[in-house]
């Protein structure tokens, strides 16, 4: 009895793994083994499900790409007596005075110096930058990559390295603090961490004078003026007509009466309508329209 | 007490004399970068070397040396793969331009150049720094470049090309009815 009921066990929590909503189902249909399956199960089941929340709260976090998890690692800065490190910031340019402002969404660009000023080799393993929360350092807000340079640096000799990066748009606006580090290791493999730059920076927007929704807002303001124009030009023109074409609108009017066909001569060309009109029956105009044309002249 | 602002003095004095010490001397950074968006055979490469003193001094016959463009990988096209700066002054920066041209595609890693400069007046030795990597970039054949960014002349001529006949048959035909019907015209003008 007892085999069978772990051979069981082993089938159903198969079972529930792979199909969690008939998972009822089949506890109703082994209620004759005993209840301690069902308690089992359920227990199972739970913590699958528990899991399934901590996926989908990873998830969200991941999505946010602002991961504000605590470290646990205390980070000690350990310096080698025998090292000497700078930083300069080519870009952008930063003249140590004010605090260091970073363009949001650009590339930044900085050169770390390392002097090795003792008898034995350095490894310069990687450098690696952080954006951390002002308040609290040990909150991380992004990480940039980890640089491997692995660069050896010989007694009494200098090396340079670059580390360039982008700091994230959503960040604009607010300070942050800034975390460079840099990883290297004595000739004996005792390894050494430290933080060549440790100080709150401003993430700053870039407002670049032309983007294109202004271009296009000017572009329309522009063409709404160029249609108020033209607009009020007709309009103008059209009640200038009015007021004007009193006698001079009445002269085809006239000429209708010349022409009991109803005829349109407007397709035929100049030659021909002068033909006509020097034709005989032009000059039989009606007496009004003569009486018109003296009072003009 | 008289002993005390002796003593004080005399390490006050050697406190500066240690600290100006320190801080005469000059400190070069040396960043190497690639111009190019792309590395393509047989194209240039444009290298700028910055050389930016950090120190207090000025850093003097400073000298750039690169090795890293073997003589079978890259041809040298302009500029001084050794260069010779006599003075880059505290607080500024020298850039130097180097053109090449990669004989073969493939990955190729850009390594440090080499920079002996004297950090003091009198100093005896010359102090060795290394520049920046650029670190591992491909360099892209002609071809598949050419690929992506030519005009595409000779395709287009091709092309053209191709379509004439479509244009040309239908307008063969028109015109040949056309001239039918004008000779017509005419001989019916004649009578």
């Amino acid at each position: 009895m007892k085999k069978f009921s772990v051979f069981l066990l082993f089938f159903i929590s198969t079972i529930t793994f792979t199909v969690n909503r008939v998972v009822n189902y089949t506890c109703s249909c082994n209620l004759c083994v005993n209840n301690y399956f069902a308690f089992l199960i359920s227990v199972a089941v739970y913590a699958q499900e528990d899991e399934n929340i901590d996926d989908i709260v990873d998830i969200e976090g991941e999505d946010n790409s602002v991961i504000t998890d605590e470290e646990s690692e205390d980070e000690t800065a350990t310096v080698s007596s025998d090292a000497d490190t700078t930083i300069l910031f080519t870009k952008p340019v930063y003249n140590r005075l004010s605090t260091l402002e970073l363009p949001a969404g650009n590339l930044v660009e900085f050169l770390v110096g390392f002097t090795n000023k003792g008898e034995s080799d350095f490894i310069l393993e990687s450098l690696d930058a952080s954006f951390r929360y002002a308040m609290d350092f040990n909150f991380y807000i992004q990480n940039f990559s980890t640089v491997t340079y692995n660069k050896i640096v010989k007694p009494k000799h200098e090396a340079t390295l670059a580390y360039s990066f982008i700091p994230s748009e959503n960040l604009a606006g607010r300070p942050f603090g800034f975390n460079i580090n840099l990883n290297y290791k004595d000739a004996n493999g005792i390894s050494f961490n430290e933080a060549v730059y440790n100080e709150t920076v401003q993430i700053i927007e870039l407002d670049d004078g032309l983007d294109g929704e202004t271009i296009f807002l000017y572009v329309f303001l522009a063409a709404c003026v160029i249609l108020t124009l033209v607009g009020g030009q007709q309009l103008l023109s059209s009640l200038g007509r009015k007021s004007r074409s009193s006698n001079t609108r009445k002269t085809p009017v006239e000429m209708g009466t010349s022409n009991p066909n109803n005829v349109d001569y407007d397709w035929l060309p100049k030659e021909t309508l002068n033909r006509i009109n020097k034709s005989p029956r032009t000059p039989r105009q009606s007496p009004r329209q003569r009486k018109f044309k003296r009072t003009d002249d | 007490m008289k002993w005390h602002i002796i003593f004080a003095a005399f390490a006050a004095f050697l406190l500066v004399t240690y600290a100006e010490e320190e801080e005469e001397a000059a400190r070069l950074l040396v960043s190497k970068q690639l111009l190019n968006k792309y590395l393509v055979e047989n194209m240039d490469i444009v290298i700028k070397y910055t050389v930016y003193n950090v120190g207090n001094a000025a850093a003097l016959e400073v000298e750039i040396t690169d090795n890293s463009f073997h003589p079978d990988h890259f041809t040298h096209v302009s500029g001084e793969l050794n260069a010779r700066i006599d003075r880059v002054p505290p607080y500024t920066n020298v850039s130097h331009i180097v053109v090449v041209r990669p004989r073969k595609f493939g990955y190729f890693n850009f390594t440090s150049a080499e920079v002996l400069y004297r950090h003091k007046e009198d100093a005896g030795s010359l102090q060795f720094a290394a520049s920046s990597e650029p670190g591992e970039a491909i360099i892209v054949s002609f071809r598949d470049y050419d690929k992506q960014f030519s005009s595409h002349v000779i395709d287009w001529a091709a092309f053209a090309v191709m379509t004439l006949p479509s244009l040309a048959i239908p307008f063969a035909l028109w015109y040949s009815s056309k001239s039918k019907y004008e000779k017509l015209l005419k001989t019916t003008k004649k009578h």
